[in-house]
């Protein structure tokens, strides 16, 4: 037995030592060396732990820049955007490395804490990549030639201090809006609603004829609140001077506007699909695509998977209308930036992919290679997809156009308190499980942020 | 006579009731990695109508699974074979050393049972980057070796305790020593616990994917596991190709154990936990 | 002569402290390189860490000393202490679940199992089949097929006529924690089906077939000589039970997410701690060291006193034998 045992074990060492020989010169590469391990012992503070290797390359040395994101859905855009970089700069060659976006924030700040981190990565808007700023990590794009021409300012404040100084190079917007299968609207004799009223009657028109209106669910939490809860708002509390006048205490977290949004999603609940506790985002997805639900709230992220999926009738989007009496807002939110690692030992080439990514060519090519990302520099590309085009639509036609509710200043709240995005999600959540009625779930909102959200204080 | 009959009846019919709960998910997996998107939705659970290599062959294009699977296996027998021996050592010493020390030195070790070690992650990312293992296969090894010492030492320990004594008094009359005993009395005798001991460890370590998360990015020093699951995020929407994925992870591991499979019994119940 | 006399007591002496210390020796050699990777890999970070639980600040390595503000906190703010109760009891129930269901039917299994049939080596080879797939398979197949829209459960149970039991398993508070720790279940009940088939061919034949001359049923036998004589190998596996529970992650991860949904509902303290100390809340990512390694203090805490209690209790247990 024993023998065997052993026989077995040499037996696996064998084949992974053949495996070893059909992998090639790979395997034998030694790891690059990126600095002398003497360095390594870490001090205290967080920008010297590895002193940038004065390896100024010489012009026409080869370099190799990783660039770390959590859009592992999009490597073979991005290969294609990389490739074009490689063109114009021969001499550097960009990698696309991805992670997958629940371990994105713990790998990435792993890797910045010691030192391994990619060269150049996206960056997340407001506090998360503040804080990855204000501990050292990522460089500052002062000097960045064009970034103040390229980009609004609203674009840049949220990757830039209080006083202005930006750190990444914003480079991603994503819309929202109802997805609806043009065929089932048809046969039901359906128009696109243009009140929230009318959504609802073609909704139980829909039902009557025993299809699912919406197919989305809650299982994972974050799409109800993100796709869906986050659209309804801002109609509701009219745009951008609406979230302000929250931000600066003018209005509580339960105020009618705010009630109002809760009380349309109750208004959705007879509506999803059955089961919709137990549906994930990529079931609610699924749903839409097979043509089982005849609507799905999501993300212009979605277009390339309904592209390749919905294929068995026609579809559109229109965005999810106001309620009776109310003006059209639209969600636009500004979703991702990338920034330069400040311990990378190839800065000045990290700096010139930034450069390149306010470029109109990076502009083209990320509108036509993502549909459904939408770049943010001044001079919009005419983008070739006709859905992408649609949400690109909403813009114009919309009273007005902002981010998502909870993202400036109410997301870092302080230990041992709730932000405002999970008391968003939580209360949303507890209305469509009948657990709390919209009025009980915006007051549970607004005691939960008024609890540490200073302007808001007298909310409490 | 009728009676045991009647045992038998009930023994296949339970067994076979539970052989198809186990069987039925992994069958879910491998007939549905054979079908196109649209009919894993329409017929989830029936024989595949339209037959397609698709998710494999894009899972295998996209991924360096020979390079994966070659990586893997070199980190998982590395380990085991030094758990296995180190922990043995240890467990030995650990049985028959009579002193306080080796008393604290047993609590020490199963100590590290029972705090989750990704909250030692920064400081070994440190400590790998200080001796230049980042970025290998080889930054994995000692750390899977520390973290099967605890289960290594407390089984193994568990089960020497349980052998006679008598036999250890017999072989030093005799005049053997320590290693000698150690080596062809304990070691031998050992086989079901080592059997044990490999296998709870072999399934941690192949299916780990948080420390080479952190510890590797070049695809050239990707596990299994990592790639997997990059691969898996990455195919999210494309469920052909990530249960494709997801089959190409399972199926050579699942391949090994049913050839192990009678080896590993026979060794668990060979010598047996002496009741 | 008085002289040699002495002489050879010292002689004695020392030869009796160098046999000592050889013995020391020899055992110390057997131990120090399970000890150094142990130490240096292993306790040494972990021990780190858990001195950051004293400390307050962003990032992974926290440097504000701050006494025992966390464990304060953990304790007396609504917030934390309404999360790590939860946590500590969604913990006790998966364990329980695993304990009670996961236990009972691997001693089940295992005493079919080592009774001679045709097809037993087919039968125990399945049986541990799951623990070989990773998490993530498990996860993701198991939640294909408790899905509600087009899952084998809900469809079988739709199709027998039983629609109101058709339910969102892994949508509603009070089943989604005990259906994942029934797929856990699934997945490893092989370790004690094996480990107490292990123990079960350990008995003699001859004890059994004297039993059943003397017209025990099986029954008896069962309760009567078999399970008396498998106490050892039930306390393993209790403890590994313990141990691995207390610590599960994986699955709530793959199958519930890092929050534990619905709304917290399957949070164990693995997910408390990860979310809090590694991740960070979703969307804003920015973890909290500190409270997090209070966190894992606590849960090794508990898992300690678990663990010296049943040594306690089998050290016992064997004096009583003896």
């Amino acid at each position: 037995m024993q023998k065997k045992l052993f026989g077995l074990l040499s037996v696996l060492v064998l084949a992974s030592m053949m495996l070893t020989a059909c992998g090639g010169q790979a395997a034998t590469e030694a790891p690059v060396v990126t600095e002398a391990p003497a360095v390594t012992e870490a001090p205290a503070t967080a920008e010297a732990t590895e002193a940038p290797a004065a390896t100024e390359a010489p012009a026409g040395e080869e370099i190799t820049l990783t660039l770390g994101s959590w859009r592992v859905d999009d490597v073979a855009a991005w290969e294609k955007i990389n490739a074009a970089f490689h063109e114009e700069n021969p001499n550097i060659t960009v990698k696309f490395d991805p992670t997958n976006p629940p371990d994105y924030n713990a790998t990435l700040r792993t890797q910045l804490e010691t030192g391994t981190g990619p060269d150049l990565f996206f960056v997340r808007s407001f506090a998360t990549g503040r804080e990855l700023f204000d501990a050292g990590y990522i460089a500052s794009l002062q000097d960045l030639p064009g970034i103040n021409d390229t980009f609004t300012e609203a674009s840049r404040a949220p990757w830039a201090t209080d006083s202005a100084e930006p750190y990444a190079v914003p480079i991603i917007a994503v819309s929202h809006g109802i997805y609806y299968n043009k065929d089932l609207f048809a046969a039901n004799g359906i128009e696109v609603p243009t009140t929230w009223e009318e959504l609802m009657a073609a909704a139980q028109t829909l039902q009557d004829a025993g299809v699912v209106p919406f197919s989305n669910g809650t299982k994972d939490a974050w799409d109800i609140n993100e796709v869906v809860m986050m659209q309804l708002i801002p109609s509701n509390i009219g745009g951008y001077e609406g979230r302000m006048a929250y931000l600066n205490g003018e209005r509580c977290f339960n105020s009618d506007e705010m009630v109002a949004s809760f009380q349309q999603i109750k208004d959705m609940q007879p509506y999803l699909p059955t089961g919709f506790e137990a549906t994930s985002y990529y079931d609610s997805e699924q749903l839409f695509a097979q043509g089982q639900a005849a609507m799905m709230f999501d993300g212009s992220w979605s277009i390339a998977a309904f592209q390749k999926d919905a294929t068995d009738f026609e579809w559109g989007v229109f965005y999810p209308p106001p309620l009776e009496g109310k003006d059209q807002y639209v969600t636009f939110h500004i979703d991702a930036a990338v920034g330069a690692n400040a311990a990378s030992p190839n800065l000045e080439a990290a700096m010139k992919f930034l450069e390149f990514l306010e470029s109109p060519k990076f502009a083209e090519l990320l509108g036509n290679n993502l549909p459904g990302f939408f770049p943010l520099t001044n001079d919009v590309p005419t983008l070739s997809d006709p859905i992408a085009a649609d949400f690109m639509g909403f813009n114009s036609t919309a009273s007005g156009v902002d981010i998502r509710f909870v993202w400036e200043k109410l997301l870092a709240s302080p230990s041992g308190s709730v932000d405002a995005y999970t008391s968003l999600n939580n209360n949303v959540i507890a209305v469509l499980k009948d657990e709390k009625t919209p009025q009980e779930a915006a007051d549970s909102f607004n005691a939960d942020v008024a609890a540490w959200y200073g302007p808001s204080a007298a909310c409490k | 006579m009728r009676k045991s009959k009647l045992n038998k009846f009930f023994t296949y019919i339970f067994l076979t009731v539970w052989s198809v709960i186990v069987l039925f998910p992994i069958w879910t997996l491998l007939i549905n990695s054979f079908k196109p998107q649209k009919e894993i939705f329409r017929d989830p659970f029936g024989f595949p109508k339209d037959f397609t290599f698709d998710g494999y062959i894009a899972a295998w294009n996209t991924g360096r699974f020979d390079l994966y699977f070659r990586n893997t296996l070199i980190v998982t027998v590395l380990s085991l074979a030094l758990i296995l021996f180190v922990g043995s050592m240890a467990a030995y010493a650990l049985a028959k050393w009579k002193s306080r020390a080796a008393n604290f030195l047993y609590i020490f070790f199963i100590a590290g049972l029972m705090i989750p070690i990704r909250l030692g992650t920064i400081d070994l990312v440190r400590l790998i980057k200080a001796l230049n293992l980042q970025d290998t296969i080889w930054s994995l090894i000692p750390v899977y070796v520390a973290m099967g010492i605890p289960i290594a030492t407390f089984v193994l320990t568990a089960f020497i305790k349980e052998l006679p004594s008598e036999m250890f008094d017999a072989a030093k009359v005799d005049g053997a020593s320590e290693w000698q005993i150690y080596s062809t009395m304990v070691l031998p005798l050992m086989r079901p616990a080592l059997a044990t001991v490999a296998i709870f460890n072999m399934i941690k370590i192949w299916n780990d994917f948080w420390f080479p998360l952190v510890f590797i990015r070049s695809e050239e020093a990707r596990t299994v596991a990592l790639g997997v699951s990059l691969l898996f995020g990455q195919y999210r929407t494309d469920w052909t190709r990530a249960l494709a994925v997801l089959s190409l992870a399972a199926v050579p591991l699942l391949i090994l154990y049913v050839l192990l499979a009678r080896e590993f019994i026979k060794g668990l119940t060979a010598g047996a936990v002496k009741g | 002569m008085a002289q040699t006399a002495t002489a050879t007591a010292v002689e004695k002496k020392t030869g009796f402290f160098n046999a000592e210390l050889k013995r020391t020796m020899t055992w110390v050699l057997f131990l120090l390189p399970a000890l150094v990777i142990y130490i240096v890999f292993m306790a040494g970070p972990l021990f780190d860490s858990l001195r950051l639980s004293l400390y307050q600040g962003e990032g992974y390595n926290p440097t504000r000393f701050v006494g025992l503000t966390n464990y304060i906190d953990l304790f007396t703010n609504p917030l934390w202490r309404e999360r790590f109760f939860g946590a500590v009891w969604h913990t006790c129930i998966f364990f329980a679940i695993h304990m009670i269901v996961q236990n009972s039917l691997g001693l089940f299994f295992a005493n079919l199992l080592s009774s001679d049939f045709k097809g037993r080596n087919f039968f125990r080879t399945i049986i541990f089949t799951p623990a070989t797939l990773s998490v993530l398979v498990t996860g993701f197949l198991w939640t294909l097929i408790l899905n509600p829209n087009w899952g084998a459960v809900n469809k079988t149970l739709v199709a027998v006529g039983l629609r109101e039991y058709a339910l969102p398993w892994l949508g509603r508070e009070n089943l989604a924690l005990p259906v994942i720790a029934l797929t856990s279940v699934w997945q490893w009940v092989g370790m004690p089906t094996v480990l107490f088939l292990a123990g079960l061919m350990g008995i003699s034949d001859e004890l059994l077939e004297a039993a059943r001359i003397d017209g025990a049923s099986e029954w008896d036998i069962f309760w009567k000589i078999k399970f008396p004589l498998l106490k050892p190998v039930i306390g393993i596996v209790t403890i590994l039970t313990f141990v691995d529970n207390f610590n599960a992650f994986d699955v709530i991860y793959a199958m519930a997410g890092a929050r534990g949904e619905p709304s917290y509902s399957t949070d164990l303290l693995a997910t408390l701690f990860y979310r809090t100390g590694i991740a960070g809340e979703h969307p804003v990512g920015i973890p909290n060291m500190g409270m997090g390694a209070a966190i894992a203090t606590m849960t090794f805490m508990i898992l300690m006193a678990g663990v010296l209690l049943w040594l306690y209790l089998s050290r016992r247990q064997i004096a009583e034998q003896a």
